[in-house]
């Protein structure tokens, strides 16, 4: 019997052992925000809010197509079995996109993105700065989004994420997003560059208000002398304090080491920020499989015919950290045209066939039989040779946002649009002047206009700020953008003055979101 | 459970073994001879055990025995799996003659239901249970391979043909609209986590088929719901063997064989090639001069071996067997391989003079190994144009692959040479497997018995992997590890009831207590050469130096999944009157981590209900030996979301960034299923016709569903997880129905044939869902279609003037243009013996399904015969000549038929017996598997789904060049000591 009391105790000791739980998850290897609320400093999520505008930018597949391809200045061509990828590139040059396209909605999902991460941070402890930078960064990519889609989404920190979010439209959007920026810009920092400062919020704010036209009616703006007014004078504020100037070379602001020597930038992307950096994307995605790119993108040969042959904005042989010896003074940053040189010891480019020889001519499908070389190629950003050894390790350059050849281009046209003509700095007080100033800095080398029409300060735009994400919404601002140009031979339907909302994105939030007209 | 807590139940547990045992008696010597009544031939293994005693023997081959009995012992008890036992009195004999009868119908066969066993002709739900006997002879790297083809609606495909990769199951058709949409498995009453360490591993790796007594699969959810919210898509139980009583002996298997490839993709010839670039007018300088054949220098004749040694005895109260196995099976593409290394102990014994205690012990170590080139085994280096059966296929056939001087031929930024990516891209995947369990019980009458199952199942796995700095000029090489551990713990108590309560009516009832602990971690280090430098060349695995890298290069990261635990209650009852009604009631509780808190618990119960006709007095039908009516309906769940989804995570990530990184669901539930199913079993005209018949309708609901996030959302989640609104219906017929054709007594004929009808639709969903990811979605779940219907551009054909494709409506708009999902799988098994000589065929197909040919579009279009790179021969034959700049696009051109039919196992097979006293039952056979396939399918093998996924949505039938599948020869024995 007492074998059978030991059975007994022992079941009964198993019993206790497999008693209830209460089946309450841990996070693992991750925090819960609570974790996150008693532990954390909010330096960390900040990091993480500028790291995660970097993809959308510096990546060739979110805001490039949108705000350059669709333009005259850049064109995605299909290459044979290159670059079909279910035909969604060749669509933003046709403009014939739709609602369903990947680009349209990863470039919609990224800039929400850095809404939620911008807006998330501000229901934690932060400091006074540290929350005006955040919700500047929210303004920028809020900002981006009324630009595109018209429509904003938002939400309030803290809320569900199961619910669906409340939209900004229009107006009111651009509304909000300037109170934003008018409330933060005193907590702002005068810079450095990579970081959400004063004169990036006064930056934004010209945009905001250049462009309020076009939010109130894109197909035909009227442009409100009043607000060119505010315009100048946040450039003149810009202007004068002092900081900006031409750099000592056009390229200096885009080189590998553009954080010192660009001196023009007022705005640019933090490097490195979460060690994923992808700016080589920049000469990869246009640079042939021989110089170590992907053969993609190429400009048209009417937008590179803009350029006059002095223009150094067009290309130049470039001596900069890491550049490569060339021997041969080749165009080695800018339009790469014509025979390409192997830049170490200046033989010709061979890609196995044939020399490789970029030929200005290019189209939407080529046909053949030449497939790898039609198109000249923009190279903006001078590769980081020494960072660009097949490593995933971050490349240096910083990725430029806001530049002050903009500020004074946009004062420029905000006095040619109306606004009050005023005198700040060494530029002029005209728009002709200003324009010329831009264009005979030594760093540009271009002549003197003698007249400045509406064609001439949108292509000046277009010279100064190529491959800066500014050319969709200069040609809308200009009227130009539905209109027919080099490989898309046919005036477009108004409806692609906005990009539709992500059709996955309707779907999910069919309570405050609705198709933009016409799609 | 605490290991501590773990530690001393074990300590308890193994004095209570140690206890002694009882004593015989005098005794006396009983001999014998088995026949089968059928055709009197002798038969060997027979289990001859002394009724009332813990000893036993076996039949030797010539059917003859030979026992030493107590004096006090009346009878013996003849048995073996397959035939009905027999009680035989020996009062007053000294040698007796037992004919036994083959139960050809299985009816008798035991099979395992989850948290128990019934007789088959008692079951009221819809199992397939396959028994050793009826397992694909042959090599087989995990023991899902056994039973391919044997069980109706059951789909399995094996995704790649390399040793060890992923089997998908389906069963019942698909509906998973996240996660694997795999069974359950369950070894011995342990059920597994599922997940391997990347998804092209097969979780069943670490198991030796070898060990395996039996596979039962749970298909209908009368018989799933007690496995509740894991059992949505079936259950697979796995059964190994155990000891016999009986003397103790040695049963030696040794396998070997030769591989090689089952069918190829129809590329150019260096003739065609040459033809074809003045064909198309392309670059005559792809004419390189030579004449190669450039996919068949990937390939090798593949050797693989497998031993298997299991010892084993006992006697009736204490059973033992240990067993070890080692197989290497080298992959048809060169510098592949699998290797196993097996060791299992299990015990069982009933202690104490009542025999009331026991306990039984399980322990199972296993390693295996994956070398890889690159390419396969790492799920990172597959994707891309790293894929050396792509390059293979890709590379220029007049292009030498080699210099002159013997080296591997490498072309800076030009095609990539297979051979240097078989021999710098490699990668070696070692993974080590514990599964122990422990399982005391207790009788306390003879109709009530506790049980406790504890048991802890852990995986770790390192992959190492290279990129040598060879693979192209200036490359300095790239190291990376990754390390996984994978624990499952599981505790279960069950109290079993069974006694008839009344006269005729039987109660087997069951209730439970089960709580599981899933746990996940690893973490992973890489590194790239210093530019310049790189690791050197100095022949050794980079691995084993990554320290050399470039520290500006190095990624680093570690992870622990959030918990994941379910604790669950369940209860069974099968009522059995008179053997001829059958009423089984079963209910499960299951509570979860991974729940919402609104949704902690999930519920599921089901009912099922049998009527034995043929026992029916007014039933009298001479040729009808069974006929059995069964209904059932039942609930069950699928909970296979990321622990971590109902409640908000925050992500430590590079540099010192920390960032939320998912869309919590608080409201988050289980996926229900709920499952009807008909069926008929019966068995006619003396056991020489028996079969089954099941009607299905499977509905799933609240759709566990991976759906993009609100905007504004966390920078870069891409799932909020929903119960999304929606059904999908998988309905269907199984038939399977055996014959012994032939039956005499040197002549038999067994045929056994089983058809399963499968139809799908999906309906009420919000919105559409598009997946199957080739340069873009090609798939769509939405209303009225199939899961994963092929939806895209409509192809009409190529202009003749321009030779570029023209699409219905310009390509701007998609069409349903074929269907993924089978309409009817077919297994046939043929069985033919004469005297000792058998030979067994397996044949199996899938009809009516599609595939993507993805491996057509992406690699062998028409645009490679100008860019230097070899393309399809149904592409260079079709009659409009293409032009090689028209775009690669997705479309119904690459839609094709995958029907196929394939003898996928044909055995020979003799019998030797005993050989020299020493050797017993030998056994030596010859398999050839995959002899044969009819199919017009294109690619390697039309039985094939690679995963393009779209944020975790399954894609199905869609082929990017898998690695190819194989043919087999296989000789082997197996005999006993």
């Amino acid at each position: 019997m007492k074998s059978k009391a030991n059975i007994f105790r022992i079941l009964f000791f198993l019993l206790i052992v497999a008693g209830c739980t209460k089946l309450k998850e841990t996070a693992g290897g991750n925090l819960t925000p609570g974790q996150v609320s008693t532990d954390t400093a909010a330096d960390v999520l900040l990091r993480a809010t500028y790291a995660s505008l970097e993809y959308t930018f510096t990546s060739y597949q979110e805001m490039l197509p949108l705000t350059t391809f669709t333009t005259d200045e850049a064109i995605a061509p299909t290459r044979g079995g290159d670059w079909d990828d279910n035909a969604s590139w060749r669509v933003f040059h046709e403009q014939k996109w739709d609602a369903d396209n990947s680009h349209i909605r990863n470039c919609f999902n990224s800039l929400g993105g850095v809404v939620y991460a911008a807006t998330d941070l501000l229901k934690y402890n932060a400091t006074v700065q540290q929350k005006a930078e955040a919700r500047f960064l929210r303004a920028w990519a809020m900002y981006l989004i009324l630009d595109m889609f018209d429509q904003v989404p938002y939400r309030d920190p803290g809320e569900s994420l199961i619910e669906p979010a409340r939209v900004r439209q229009g107006l009111d959007a651009l509304a909000y997003i300037i109170d934003e920026i008018n409330a933060v810009e005193p907590d702002l920092p005068d810079g450095p560059a990579d970081v959400a400062n004063k004169f990036a919020a006064k930056t934004l704010l010209m945009k905001c208000y250049l462009n309020k036209a076009v939010y109130a009616n894109r197909a035909s703006p009227t442009h409100d002398p009043a607000d060119m007014d505010k315009v100048i004078a946040l450039a003149d504020q810009i202007i004068n304090s002092g900081n900006f100037d031409f750099s000592i070379q056009y390229f200096n602001n885009f080189s590998p080491t553009n954080a010192a020597d660009g001196k023009e930038n007022i705005f640019t992307q933090q490097s490195n920020a979460d060690g994923n950096y992808v700016l080589q994307f920049a000469w990869q995605a246009v640079t042939h499989y021989y110089q170590g790119g992907f053969n993609g993108f190429t400009t048209l040969s009417d937008f590179y015919n803009k350029f006059e042959a002095t223009d150094k904005r067009r290309g130049i042989a470039y001596d900069y950290s890491n550049s490569p010896p060339n021997p041969g003074r080749r165009v080695n940053v800018g339009f790469l045209a014509d025979q390409q040189y192997n830049l170490e010891d200046d033989s010709p480019l061979d890609f196995g066939d044939g020399p490789l020889i970029y030929t200005p001519e290019v189209t939407n499908i080529l046909p053949g039989p030449n497939l790898a070389m039609p198109g000249i190629r923009p190279l903006k950003y001078p590769p980081d040779n020494a960072n660009f050894d097949f490593r995933g390790t971050p490349c240096t350059n910083e990725y430029v946002y806001f530049r002050f050849p903009d500020v004074l281009l946009m004062k420029a046209e905000a006095i040619w649009r109306g606004g009050a003509a005023t005198s700040a700095g060494p530029y002029g007080n005209t728009a002709l002047l200003i324009v010329n100033a831009v264009r005979t800095a030594p760093s540009r080398s271009a002549t003197a206009l003698t007249t400045l029409s509406a064609d001439d300060l949108l292509d000046e735009r277009g010279r100064e700020l190529w491959w800066e994400g500014w050319r969709r919404q200069d040609m809308i601002r200009f009227g130009k953008f539905l209109l027919p140009f080099q490989e898309k031979n046919y005036a477009s339907d108004p409806k692609y003055l906005l990009f539709p909302i992500p059709s996955e994105q309707l779907a999910v939030n069919q309570l405050y979101l609705h198709q933009n007209p016409g799609y | 459970m605490r290991p501590k807590q773990l530690l001393s139940i074990a300590a308890l547990s193994l004095i209570l073994l140690s206890a002694g045992h009882s004593l015989l008696a005098q005794t006396r010597v009983v001999a014998g001879k088995v026949i089968d009544s059928k055709d009197g031939a002798a038969l060997p293994g027979i289990s001859i055990v002394p009724n009332g005693t813990s000893i036993g023997t076996q039949t030797d081959s010539t059917g003859n025995f030979r026992i030493s009995v107590p004096s006090s012992v009346t009878n013996l008890r003849i048995s073996a799996i397959g035939y009905q036992a027999q009680d035989v009195s020996i009062i007053g004999m000294t040698f007796i003659e037992v004919a036994l009868t083959a139960t050809y119908t299985s009816l008798n066969d035991v099979v395992v239901i989850g948290y128990g066993t019934a007789k088959k002709k008692d079951l009221t739900g819809a199992i397939g249970s396959v028994v050793e006997r009826d397992f694909n002879k042959g090599i087989y790297s995990s023991p899902d391979q056994l039973i391919q083809g044997k069980v109706t609606g059951v789909q399995m495909t094996t995704a790649n043909g390399d040793p060890g990769s992923a089997i998908t199951i389906k069963i019942r058709g698909s509906s998973a609209l996240s996660g694997t949409g795999q069974p359950l498995f369950v070894i011995d009453g342990v059920q597994l986590d599922g997940r391997a360490f990347q998804e092209r591993d097969n979780p069943l790796n670490f198991i030796n088929p070898n060990d395996i007594a039996s596979i039962d699969i749970l298909k209908d959810a009368s018989a799933t719901a007690i496995y509740g919210s894991r059992a949505a898509y079936g259950v697979f139980i796995i059964n190994t063997k155990s000891g016999q009583a009986g003397a103790p002996k040695l049963d030696v298997s040794v396998s070997a064989g030769i591989s090689s490839i089952l069918k190829k993709v129809d590329v150019l010839n260096p003739a065609e090639y040459r033809d074809a670039i003045s064909y198309y007018n392309a670059n005559p300088g792809n004419d390189k001069g030579s004449n190669i054949n450039p996919f068949d220098a990937i390939l090798q004749d593949a050797w693989q071996q497998n031993y298997s040694l299991a010892y084993g005895g006992g006697n009736e109260n204490n059973k033992y067997r240990f067993s070890v196995g080692y197989q290497n099976k080298d992959g048809i593409v060169k510098n592949t391989n699998f290797k196993r290394y097996n060791a299992g102990m299990t015990a069982s014994t009933k202690l104490l003079s009542s025999r009331k205690l026991g306990l039984d012990f399980n322990l199972n170590g296993s390693q295996y190994v994956r070398d890889g080139s690159g390419v396969f085994i790492n799920d990172d280096l597959t994707n891309g144009n790293d894929n050396v059966i792509r390059t293979a296929l890709q590379w220029n056939p007049t292009d030498d692959l080699y210099n002159a001087d013997g080296s591997i031929k490498i072309i800076p930024n030009g095609p990539q040479n297979p051979l240097s990516q078989l021999n710098n891209i490699r990668a070696n995947l070692k993974v080590t497997t514990l599964l122990a369990s422990i399982t005391p019980s207790y009788k306390f009458t003879s109709w009530l018995e506790y049980k406790l199952l504890l048991s802890v199942n852990y995986s770790t796995g390192t992959l190492r992997s290279e990129v040598n700095q060879a693979t192209f000029p200036g490359f300095p090489g790239l190291a990376s590890i990754r390390n996984f551990e994978l624990t499952t713990e599981q505790v279960t108590h069950t109290l079993n009831f069974n006694k008839k309560i009344f006269p005729k009516l039987n109660l087997n009832a069951l209730a439970g207590y089960e709580y599981l602990k899933f746990t996940s971690k690893g973490y992973g280090l890489s590194g790239i050469g210093v530019g310049g430098v790189g690791f050197g060349d100095y022949g050794l695995d980079y691995t084993n130096y990554v320290q050399y890298s470039d520290a500006g290069s190095r990624g680093i990261s570690s992870y622990l999944d959030p918990s994941s635990e379910l604790q669950s209650f369940f209860a069974r009852a099968i009522f059995n009157y008179d053997e001829k009604y059958l009423l089984t009631a079963t209910f499960r509780a299951d509570g979860s981590t991974k729940f919402g808190d609104e949704n902690k618990y999930g519920y599921f119960p089901s009912f099922a209900l049998a009527w034995n006709i043929a026992k029916e007095t007014f039933f009298n039908v001479r040729w009808v030996d069974a006929l059995k009516i069964r209904g059932g309906w039942g609930k069950t769940g699928n909970q296979e979301f990321p622990p971590g989804s109902a409640q908000a995570l925050y992500a430590f990530r590079n540099n010192g960034n920390l960032g939320q990184i998912n869309n919590p669901n608080p409201n988050l539930k289980w996926q229900s299923d709920q499952q009807f199913d008909l069926g008929v079993d019966f068995s006619l005209f003396d056991h020489r016709l028996s079969g089954t018949i099941d009607y299905f309708n499977k509905k799933t609901t609240n759709l566990l569903f991976p759906s993009p996030p609100i905007q504004p959302a966390p920078p870069g989640s891409t799932v909020r997880w929903i119960n999304l609104d929606g059904e999908i219906i998988n309905k269907g017929f199984e038939f399977a129905v055996s014959g012994g054709i032939i039956r005499n007594e040197k002549f038999n004929w067994d045929l056994t044939v089983n058809t399963t009808f499968l139809n799908n639709s999906v309906s009420g969903l919000p919105v559409p869902i598009y997946t199957g990811f080739v340069n873009g979605p090609v798939e769509t779940i939405q209303n009225g279609l199939p899961m994963n219907a092929f939806y895209t551009r409509k192809f009409l054909g190529l202009d003749k003037a321009s030779g570029f494709s023209v699409y219905q409506d310009d390509g701007t708009k998609m069409y349903y243009v074929g269907d993924p999902n089978p309409k009817m799988l077919l297994g046939i098994s043929s069985t033919f013996r004469y005297k000792k000589l058998s030979l067994i065929a397996n044949m199996n197909g899938s009809f009516g399904q599609d595939i993507y040919n993805a491996t057509l579009m992406t690699s062998l279009g028409v645009g490679g015969i100008q860019g230097g790179s070899n393309i399809a021969s149904s592409v260079y034959h079709d009659p409009v000549k293409e032009n090689y700049a028209n775009p690669v696009t997705p479309s119904s051109r690459y839609v094709q038929n995958g029907d196929y039919f394939k003898l996928n196992n044909l055995t020979l097979s003799y019998e030797l017996g005993n050989v020299a006293n020493t050797f017993k039952n030998m056994v030596i056979y010859l398999t050839g598997q995959n002899l044969f396939m009819i199919t017009s399918y294109q690619g390697f093998d039309p039985e094939v789904n690679i995963n393009n996924s779209i944020n975790g949505i399954p894609s199905l039938g869609i082929d990017n060049v898998r690695y190819p599948s194989s043919k087999s020869i296989i000789v082997g024995i197996n005999f006993s000591l």
